[in-house]
């Protein structure tokens, strides 16, 4: 498994860069905004539950769809990346296989269900 | 060959805080992306998939898990932008790079767009993407 992974590092690289980008852009935002000011009511006269013909619409638009994936897909391989890493450095690189084949496998199927998802909007 | 070690004083020396703080500030988009993927299914589901996971929101323990990971994930993605300037090569063809601080100033502005345009959208202020 370790050598699968080695050969396939340039393009694990490529979407933990991106995953970071796109997760550190999106996601305080999305955590403060959507998961604590909107449900303690914080936020003068907006919408929550957020209504779902405003999400919908622009989302099932093709920039919005890919914007969508986006956002869902890339910060996955940001975290499975990161995840690994942590692994290695508190135990070194005895589960370094097992442990990256699971975090990269979970980011994989995350981002084909968001596939699916996007394209059932 | 002997196997790897880690350095002396790890993880509880002051310069290892910081990185493990980070990477496992980093490793939170594990589960935040699952999240998203969940708000993205319920959304393609229909009206009532939506206000159902909208309803979970509101669980105490939600909301505090969102406060503590947003406030980590500002402090990541601040110090992720201001260490960018480092991995960027003297020269971008022909240019020279451009100074640091207004790289890093740069990258600090579009957070601070983005994340305001995102918190107006989800909360119906403003349209978006369509």
């Amino acid at each position: 498994m370790r050598g699968l992974l080695l050969r396939l590092e340039p393009l694990i690289w490529g979407l933990f860069g991106g995953g970071m980008f796109v997760g550190a852009l999106l996601l305080p935002a999305w955590c403060l905004v959507a998961g604590v000011l909107l449900p303690l009511g914080l936020l003068p006269a907006a919408e929550f539950p957020i209504l779902w013909e405003h999400l919908y619409y622009q989302l099932s638009q093709p920039l919005g769809r890919a914007v969508a994936w986006s956002a869902v897909a890339l910060p996955l391989w940001a975290g499975a990346h990161q995840a690994r890493h942590l692994v290695t450095d508190f135990g070194g690189l005895r589960w370094d296989g097992l442990v990256g084949g699971l975090c990269y496998a979970a980011a994989a199927l995350g981002s084909l269900l968001a596939a699916f998802a996007v394209l059932a909007l | 060959m002997a196997p790897p070690r880690p350095p002396d004083r790890f993880p509880a020396g002051p310069r290892y805080r910081s990185y493990l703080l980070f990477g496992m500030g980093s490793a939170l988009m594990l589960p935040l992306g699952f999240e998203l993927l969940c708000a993205l299914w319920a959304l393609a589901s229909g009206d009532a998939a939506w206000r159902e996971f909208q309803a979970g929101l509101r669980h105490p323990l939600r909301i505090a898990g969102h406060a503590v990971a947003g406030v980590w994930l500002t402090w990541v993605a601040l110090r992720f932008f201001r260490l960018f300037p480092k991995t960027q090569p003297f020269r971008l063809g022909p240019f020279r790079r451009p100074p640091d601080w207004l790289l890093v100033g740069g990258l600090y502005g579009v957070f601070a767009a983005a994340s305001l345009a995102l918190g107006l959208w989800l909360a119906g202020r403003i349209g978006g993407l369509g």
